[in-house]
């Protein structure tokens, strides 16, 4: 046996495991090889040395250390089961509203973030801006607010200025029989609000003009179409005589000068005032309740005055109709805005008084 | 485990039923042992004092899962093998042992003691030496390859059969017996090369 293999059987040797043949053939080795016996003598010094070694002594505290450390790991255990389990424990009842309301809040804050998304107001503002029905579908208040707007305009503008307004179509006044055009809506037609005020009489004329809300984009443009504007004059005339007629009353007298002072101080005798004298027609407002007084006093100054309110309208009306141009034609129309702007609704009463010679 | 004691069955089953007096018997049965494996395999005393109490919580928290009371101990000592082997990976990657040398002060119970120079079997009869020659062969362990070190732990330390190892380490016994003695031959190599 050389002795690589008798080196390797060393433990074996040692150990005292080996068979007595092969324990006979290792000691005869050993003895003749010097080199092997040395090997030898050091690895039993080194397992005498290795069986040697004693056990360490445990660390004092090993095992109340031992027990804190476990005590700690079940109190982690316990707060981290809570923790993840502490929710999942509560009721169904409970879990489902809160889950409910979370939900809802998260999709009101998506919409409310999505609305205040800058794109999406600009592509807003852009669909407002061009689709026609949206613009057309406007609410009473945003019609109001309209009105009010205009109605400022209007009366920066000079008299003149409005009377050529091109575009009226129909033109509402306080009588009670029209207030509910006051509140609703005319397809096309402009409302427009405008207060007047006459330096002599100090009392208002409203009228209130309903327009189409496409037109109020360009208000200020006058209609090309001349015809028009006659119409629009005509049906506003139309519209004031027929509201609120000024009362007419023909005095056929022999001396005009002497029947106009007459006729003055009968009016400040019932609390009247003469709103305009021109020519041959005094335009009068007095208090209504004296208007039949005033009437009979008027007669007794000719016996051949006539008050007749029915007839006066249809006067009116056909001057206006016809539109000859004379000059009493324009007087009519003169007086007829004069008495617009003079009329108290409710208390005054405007006469219009013509003096024609016998 | 050698010549300790077998630890009765009812011990087992108190522990493996929530016991805390069971357990602790096993605790008190069994840390020595545990205790100085650990020891052996790492070292270092405050790392074993710490692996050794990893190893009975694990114990305890799956004693349940021991099927045989009488491989207490064997299962006992693959916990310990395994806690042993992952806590040296871990010491490993903090270059925890490269600065080990057999020329280092020997750390012992009783403090540090500086390398042994001669050899010590000179004067055998001085405690000091034994100590020396104990911390030589602690040092020369941990030059050793890490189942080299089980084996030689197991076997000459702990006095564990071939078929207990066998068993332990899953490899067959004559598989045993060839590894320990590798095992031993490296040792002897290292011990003559400190050892002048």
């Amino acid at each position: 046996m050389d002795c690589e293999k008798v080196r390797d059987r060393f433990s074996s040797f040692w150990g005292k495991e080996l068979i007595p043949p092969e324990e006979k053939i290792i000691r005869e080795h050993l003895s003749s090889c010097q080199a092997c016996q040395r090997e030898f003598e050091q690895f039993e010094k080194t397992m005498e040395w290795l069986r040697s070694v004693g056990e360490e002594r445990v660390p004092n505290g090993f095992f109340p250390e031992l027990q804190k450390k476990m005590e700690e790991r079940k109190g982690r255990a316990i707060s981290a089961e809570r923790g993840s389990g502490r929710w999942l424990g509560f009721p169904l009842s409970l879990k489902l509203p809160v889950q409910a309301v979370a939900m809802v809040a998260v999709i009101f804050l998506v919409l409310y973030l999505a609305k205040m998304m800058p794109t999406e107001t600009y592509r807003l503002k852009e669909d407002t801006q061009t689709a026609p029905p949206l613009s057309v579908e406007k609410k009473p208040e945003q019609v109001l607010a309209q009105k009010e707007v205009e109605s400022e305009r209007g009366t920066a503008r000079a008299p003149a200025e409005i009377s050529r307004q091109k575009d009226v179509e129909q033109v509402k006044t306080p009588s009670p029989g029209e207030e509910k055009l006051k509140e609703t809506y005319v397809p096309q037609v402009k409302a427009e609000t405008k207060r007047t005020e006459m330096p002599a009489s100090g009392t208002e004329v409203t009228e209130h003009k309903i327009v189409d809300s496409k037109e109020a984009t360009r208000p200020q443009v006058p209609s090309p179409e001349p015809g028009k504007i006659a119409q629009g004059l005509l049906a506003k005339e139309k519209f004031i005589v027929a509201s609120k007629p000024p009362r007419e009353i023909t005095l056929r007298v022999s001396d005009r000068e002497r029947v106009t002072s007459k006729v003055n101080e009968i009016v400040k005798q019932f609390g009247g005032e003469v709103v305009a004298a021109e020519g041959d027609m005094l335009l009068v407002s007095l208090p209504t309740v004296s208007f039949s007084e005033f009437e009979k006093e008027l007669q007794d100054l000719s016996p051949s005055a006539k008050a007749d309110k029915a007839a006066a309208k249809r006067q009116i009306l056909g001057s206006a109709k016809a539109a000859p141009g004379g000059k009493r034609e324009e007087v009519n129309e003169k007086s007829e805005e004069l008495a617009k702007s003079a009329v108290d609704q409710d208390s005054r009463t405007v006469v219009r008084i013509l003096l024609t010679p016998e | 485990m050698g010549s300790c004691p077998r630890i009765q069955k009812e011990v087992i089953e108190g522990c493996r039923a929530g016991d805390e007096k069971a357990f602790a018997d096993i605790v008190l049965n069994r840390q020595k042992k545990v205790f100085n494996i650990a020891y052996r395999m790492l070292g270092n005393l405050e790392e074993a004092k710490d692996l050794a109490q990893e190893v009975f919580i694990s114990v305890f928290e799956s004693i349940k899962d021991l099927k045989e009371e009488i491989k207490f101990d064997a299962w006992l000592t693959q916990i310990t093998l395994n806690h042993c082997r992952n806590r040296w990976k871990y010491l490993k990657r903090r270059h925890y042992f490269n600065s080990d040398s057999l020329d280092d002060p020997i750390e012992t119970e009783e403090g540090t003691m500086p390398k042994a120079i001669h050899d010590p079997s000179d004067n055998p009869e001085t405690h000091y030496e034994k100590k020396m020659v104990q911390e030589l062969i602690q040092r020369g362990l941990l030059k050793l390859k890490e189942d080299q070190r089980e084996l030689l732990v197991l076997r000459d330390l702990q006095g564990f059969s071939y078929e207990e190892m066998s068993e332990m380490l899953d490899l067959p016994e004559g598989t045993i017996k060839s590894k320990l003695h590798r095992a031993r031959m490296d040792l002897k190599g290292i011990l003559e090369k400190s050892v002048h």
